[in-house]
């Protein structure tokens, strides 16, 4: 008999102020409360100042506030923290992308794809720096891979539809476009773009 | 204001002397409750004390005489004087004499109907005399009662206020007498009990240096159950990396430990004792040897419920033993009297209400006899329980005294194990459902469960454990845990909010609002987590920025 002695005594005691910061931060930018969110990440960084977390958070945080400077700094200590943090990477691509510098943040964005396959910040974002730069042929592939392992995503489903049709591959946007719509019949977007798609084909047959 | 009551160096002082000047009474405590005593003995830790006295001081239950013994060390009298509230008696004692030392030194002059504890790097919370008067106070025969603590896990650097990390639960558990022997349950700061229980359990012993606690608690429960109050109402520190406990160094000395576990398992309170039963171990031997001493260290070693190990031997017999071991009684007996006889002899002088008798070459390791006997508690059938390891040559047996008394009277001639049969006593193993512990067993399996990663199995036990054996706060909050971590989030939301409406922590309003969180609830997830986050907040003495302790009492 092993005399149960304490109710945590394999949890983690350091853990928990540093959880409830970040957990509040997370919701504070989720409702656009960015001075409380940044509040909260600021203590939670200095409870756990290996974290990468609290500091992606004052990136987004300083994002939203359009401080550029500041997100850069937060997102870049971030990944010196966690080299392979998925959002850090996706921070500083948004950044790039903000400032117009394209294929860094096409770079940025597909790093953090590599460390986080399922991002969907990243996919999004690597899609609309593919539609600024007009390549698309890296963005398909992603896209393609994404929807493979989430077949039923139809905010990808579009958006690989669109740049099928921008790469001159209407067929494959047509078929792309009936499966969404038969996930999503309602789907307004993707019924406007299926009709532009059937007139590309009709033109061209 | 008055200053505080300053006690001279008290050491030599009688213990039963009461001082006049320790005699302040607020005219008003008779209209407004039973007076409580608070100890707070300190011992080098000057950086936490004012924190726990103010935390004393502002209780919501008023009626309070506060002793601070300072147990030598670093001076304190500065501190203490800077509380003028004249409820406040210090005893300033410049040599170290060790906690059991200061609370009895504290107890002499104690006038309270109940007495309360705090050491001198824990805190109360507002509320926590009050919490367990109002239980003492209403309708329960319950002469002792305690709370739940928080653990509070912090770092501190020299000067710096101490920084909190978590606040953890760690034990909450319903009053179990059976565990009460094997392991402490009870926070002593948390304790509140009827200051004229220590005229039955006497005072804190003075020998021991780790388990001070236990030792009380354990001899309490002869003579009370304890009213679980399922609240938070304090906290204890644990601070990260070497704990400068005293405690905990010496816990490391592991004679000393053991020196200390057996002084207390082996403590006997006088009699009656209204809630304990008593366990009398008749061990039979024909002609004592080595093997019979070293059963005897045994016994002493590893039976944690009370007991009086009775011999019966030749009186030549007993004048060539020569074991110094607490709690034995040789009977003398003819040296050719039979193993009955033997048996018959010490049942005439036994007090035990259970009655073990074990042969000279017993096998006895941990449990040996409290799991047959635990069973027998519980039994309502007219029966016995062999011991582990019982053999036909070699039988061992627990049994209610009055039915073995009846079974050797009315068969005297024959062997011990017929008379039983004739009596229609019957003997036999305990079943595994009917062994104690049995919550333990589930827990450590549930626990198992998670380590697999297997958590709807945990949570499916951890709420069947709550349904059958109580303690179901606790139980709801690992199950909520489990749930969650399985992913069925609505459930494990469900429980930790049921939990949240009547006690809730850090940890369980944390998890309700990753609940909330994940369910797009932010107002609400915000809500509960600014409420864990202020749970959290600081509780703390600021030696680095002293104006901010100044309270208002």
């Amino acid at each position: 008999m092993t005399t149960a002695r304490t109710n945590d005594a394999d949890r983690q005691t350091h853990a928990q102020h540093y959880e409830v910061l970040r957990e509040l931060g997370d919701c504070y930018t989720s409702v656009g409360n960015y001075d409380q969110a940044q509040r909260c990440y600021e203590k939670a960084a200095s409870l756990g100042p290996d974290e990468p977390g609290p500091y992606v958070g004052l990136g987004v945080a300083a994002m939203q506030k359009d401080k550029l400077d500041d997100a850069e700094i937060a997102f870049r200590v971030a990944c010196r923290l966690d080299p392979r943090c998925a959002k850090a990477h996706a921070g500083l691509a948004m950044i790039a992308q903000q400032r117009r510098d394209f294929p860094l943040a096409f770079d940025l964005y597909l790093k953090s794809l590599e460390l986080d396959t399922d991002s969907i910040a990243a996919l999004l974002g690597m899609f609309q720096v593919s539609c600024e730069m007009g390549s698309f042929a890296k963005i398909i592939y992603y896209l393609e891979v994404y929807l493979r392992m989430h077949p039923g995503d139809t905010s990808v489903m579009f958006a690989l539809a669109a740049l099928y049709l921008k790469d001159g591959q209407p067929d494959q946007s047509k078929t792309v476009l009936l499966d969404l719509l038969a996930l999503e019949p309602t789907h307004r977007d993707a019924a406007n773009l299926l009709e532009e798609v059937r007139h590309t084909l009709a033109g061209t047959a | 204001m008055t200053a505080p009551l300053v006690m001279p160096d008290s050491s030599n002082a009688p213990r039963d002397g009461r001082s006049a000047r320790c005699h302040r009474v607020s005219a008003e405590s008779a209209k407004r409750g039973p007076l409580v005593t608070v100890l707070l003995p300190t011992y080098n830790r000057r950086r936490c004390l004012a924190e726990a006295l103010v935390s004393v001081l502002r209780q919501t239950y008023r009626d309070l005489e506060i002793f601070v013994v300072r147990d030598g060390g670093e001076e304190v009298s500065d501190i203490v004087r800077s509380f003028p509230d004249p409820r406040v008696v210090f005893i300033d004692r410049k040599d170290n004499r060790g906690k059991p030392f200061s609370l009895n030194e504290a107890l002499a002059r104690a006038r309270g109907k109940y007495v309360a504890y705090l050491d001198d790097d824990d805190v109360y919370y507002p509320g926590h005399v009050r919490a367990l008067v109002d239980a003492l106070e209403g309708p329960t025969d319950c002469r002792a009662a305690y709370s739940d603590l928080y653990k509070t896990s912090c770092e501190a650097a020299p000067g710096q206020d101490r920084r909190v990390l978590s606040k953890h639960v760690e034990i909450s558990r319903d009053f179990d007498r059976f565990l009460m022997l094997h392991f402490n349950h009870v926070l002593h700061v948390s304790l509140m009990h009827r200051r004229d229980l220590l005229d039955r359990t006497g005072l804190y012993n003075e020998q021991l240096n780790i388990l001070i606690d236990w030792d009380i608690t354990r001899r309490l429960s002869f003579f009370s159950d304890f009213h679980h109050v399922p609240a938070v109402t304090g906290e204890f520190y644990s601070p990260v990396g070497e704990s400068d406990r005293i405690s905990c160094r010496q816990r490391k000395d592991s004679q000393e430990y053991l020196r200390n576990l057996l002084a207390i398992r082996t403590t006997r309170p006088p009699k009656p004792w209204p809630k304990m039963k008593d366990l009398s171990i008749i061990l039979l031997v024909d002609r004592p040897d080595e093997r019979t001493v070293n059963v005897m260290l045994r016994i002493w070693r590893y039976t944690f419920y009370p007991y009086k190990l009775l011999i019966p031997l030749s009186a030549a017999d007993i004048g060539r033993l020569n074991v110094q071991m607490p709690n034995v009684e040789f009977v003398p007996v003819n040296s050719l009297s039979s193993p009955a006889e033997r048996v018959d002899a010490v049942l005439r002088r036994c007090e035990g209400d259970y009655v073990a008798i074990v042969a000279g070459n017993a096998a006895v390791e941990e449990m040996w006899v409290e799991r047959p006997l635990y069973t027998l508690m519980h039994s309502t059938a007219r029966e016995g329980f062999l011991l582990e390891g019982a053999t036909p040559q070699s039988w061992a047996a627990v049994l209610r005294r009055t039915d073995l008394d009846q079974a050797r009277r009315a068969h005297v001639h024959l062997p011990v194990e017929a008379s039983l049969a004739a009596a229609d006593i019957r003997v036999r193993r305990p079943k595994e459902e009917e062994l104690p512990f049995q919550f333990d067993d589930l827990l450590l399996q549930a626990k198992l469960a998670e380590a697999d990663g297997d958590w709807i199995a945990a949570a499916r036990l951890f709420e069947r454990m709550g349904e059958r054996f109580g303690n179901q706060l606790w139980m709801k909050e690992m199950a909520a845990r489990a749930y969650f971590e399985a992913g069925d989030h609505p459930r494990a939301g469900r429980l930790s909010g049921q939990v949240n409406l009547e006690r809730p922590t850090v940890d369980t309003l944390l998890l309700e609002a990753k609940v909330c969180r994940r369910q797009q609830d932010f107002s609400t997830a915000i809500r509960l987590l600014t409420q864990a986050e202020q749970m959290l907040g600081p509780h703390v003495y600021s030696p680095a920025h002293p104006e901010r302790n100044c309270c208002s009492i």
